[in-house]
């Protein structure tokens, strides 16, 4: 690792749904700009641990958190923490692509509603807003013609880059990815990555990935969960070839070897 | 909400509307003559004293169905579905609406009219909370929790307050599910009326010789527009699939 400068660190972070434990002493650097992958079996948390970087795991009502976790170098949980901010800055993109049942345009500007007195922005800026966002993934093509269309009626493809899209007017720093190619094609999948790949050291990426490939393909560093702990974290490259763990060699293996 | 849903929304609007002014227009044709009031109420003696606490009855019912649809709110948006109060909740509230509306309309119907033969909108109204606000409470819950959760939480990762999800996402998506169960729900009210009204004209022919009621005509009328919405009520639930 070059950088010393990471977007998100915590420090021990335990985490129990009721009395069930479902991360533990979780310690953990990711770096600025960079695409990090989140891999493990199934049930072994990650999605928790993606959710509690923006705390929405708090909409549970059972969830007790310990340890620390800093994002942008300030603790989220101090009291003087906005969440709107941090929601702000840390965006989140879905497995299943769920754009809200409104128009095009009136997803990419959603974000932006809540957050900044809406009325301030005039319809050209918001045009402009709206046409930047869809140029940054790749979408402005194609849906110029549609922005007064259902965001519900596009494609799979087409409804994840606009996850995506409606992130970035936000000017987020990190945005989490929780499996979001699993509900796309073999090209939504490839598309989907190279966008990230593009829009990497701009933002810092955290992706949730079941597929091998998919995490050595587009990530720079891996982590290795099980059972709720952090079993590996390292390069990519390093991790897939010359795992330190055995636990973690099982898991490469049994799916790659 | 997109054009589809305007145009089912002011179809049931229209025939609610349409329904309500049939029913006035037969409530203004019945003679209107009160019972002897007493301590407990008002004496049944004609069928028209019953009529005239069923309209009355009308306001009651919508306040009813407005606090059942907060109170669903307030369960599915606000409580944790894991807390005490929850569960308790939605087990009272499950038992009750497990209850068929007939027997809650019967009960009332030998109190009321068996028994003391009086009437008052204290006894009404206890009555249709038990038909009404258990089951509105319990579909409009069903209807709020089949709406999609990605959503909700893309909407709430990305800053969202919970009255602008409520706003913006839950309620656009789920009004022509609720308006269904609402329909589904007066037309179990308009049955137990009509229950009522037979019990009614039957207890007061037999006890009043000179009154005899065409009981068959006056249910009637009830029943059909219990069917009516009904009916309505299903063709919403064909139409809107979440
Ligand atoms: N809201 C919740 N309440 C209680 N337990 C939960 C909750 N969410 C997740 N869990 C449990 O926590 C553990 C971790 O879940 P999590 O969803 O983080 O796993 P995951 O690694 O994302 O799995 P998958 O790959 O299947 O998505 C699982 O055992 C799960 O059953
Ligand atoms: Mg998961």
């Amino acid at each position: 690792m070059e950088t010393n400068n990471f977007s998100i660190e915590t420090e021990n972070l335990s985490l129990w749904y009721g009395d069930f434990q479902a991360l533990m002493d979780v310690s953990v650097k990711i770096p600025d700009g960079k695409i990090t992958g989140l891999i493990g079996p199934s049930g072994c948390g990650k999605t928790t641990l993606l959710r509690c970087f923006n705390r929405v795991n708090e909409r549970y009502g059972n969830v007790t958190t310990k340890g620390e976790i800093k994002i942008l170098g300030k603790n989220i949980y101090d009291s003087d923490v906005s969440l709107l901010e941090l929601r702000k800055t840390v965006g989140m993109v879905f497995q299943r692509p769920n754009p809200l049942p409104i128009s095009v345009y009136d997803n990419i500007l959603f974000g932006l509603r809540i957050h900044s007195q809406f009325r301030s922005l005039t319809r050209t800026q918001s045009d402009e807003i709206v046409e930047e966002a869809l140029t940054s993934v790749f979408l402005w093509d194609d849906l110029k013609d549609k922005l007064k269309t259902r965001a519900t009626s596009l494609q799979l493809e087409q409804q994840q880059k606009l996850c995506i899209a409606r992130l970035l007017p936000l000017k987020p720093k990190i945005i989490l990815m929780d499996e979001p190619c699993s509900a796309l094609d073999a090209k939504g999948t490839l598309a989907v990555e190279e966008l990230m790949s593009v829009l990497a050291g701009t933002y810092t990426f955290l992706i949730v990935t079941h597929n091998m490939a998919q995490a050595r393909r587009i990530s720079d560093e891996c982590i290795y969960m099980f059972l709720g702990e952090l079993i590996e974290h390292r390069e990519t490259q390093a991790l897939f070839e010359t795992p330190e763990h055995p636990k973690t060699a099982d898991y490469v293996q049994m799916r790659y070897g | 909400m997109n054009r589809s849903n305007l145009l089912y929304n002011v179809i049931a609007i229209v025939i609610l509307a349409l329904v309500l002014f049939m029913f006035w227009n037969f409530a203004a044709s019945t003679s209107y003559v009160e019972g002897k009031i007493t301590s407990g109420g008002v004496v049944i003696d004609t069928l028209s004293t019953i009529y005239g606490y069923l309209y009355g009855m009308i306001p009651i019912c919508c306040v009813l169905i407005l606090f059942s649809l907060a109170v669903a709110f307030y369960l599915e948006e606000w409580l944790s579905h894991r807390s005490w109060q929850y569960r308790i909740i939605e087990r009272i509230i499950a038992i009750f609406a497990c209850i068929p509306s007939l027997v809650y309309g019967l009960f009332c119907a030998y109190f009321i009219v068996v028994k003391s033969q009086q009437i008052s909108y204290l006894t009404l109204t206890i009555a249709v909370f038990f038909i009404v606000v258990p089951v509105t409470i319990r579909t409009t819950q069903q209807v709020i929790q089949k709406v999609d959760l990605s959503v909700r939480e893309a909407a709430y990762a990305l800053g969202a307050k919970r009255m602008r999800v409520i706003a913006d996402h839950v309620i656009p998506n789920t009004f022509p599910m609720i308006l269904t169960g609402i329909f589904t729900t007066i037309s179990r009210v308009l049955a137990i009326a009509a229950l009522f009204i037979v019990i009614c004209g039957w207890k007061i022919t037999e006890s009043n010789s000179k009154h005899s009621f065409d009981i068959p005509n006056n249910a009637i009328v009830l029943l059909s527009s219990a069917l009516l919405f009904s009916v309505i009520s299903c063709l919403f639930e064909k139409k809107k699939s979440l």
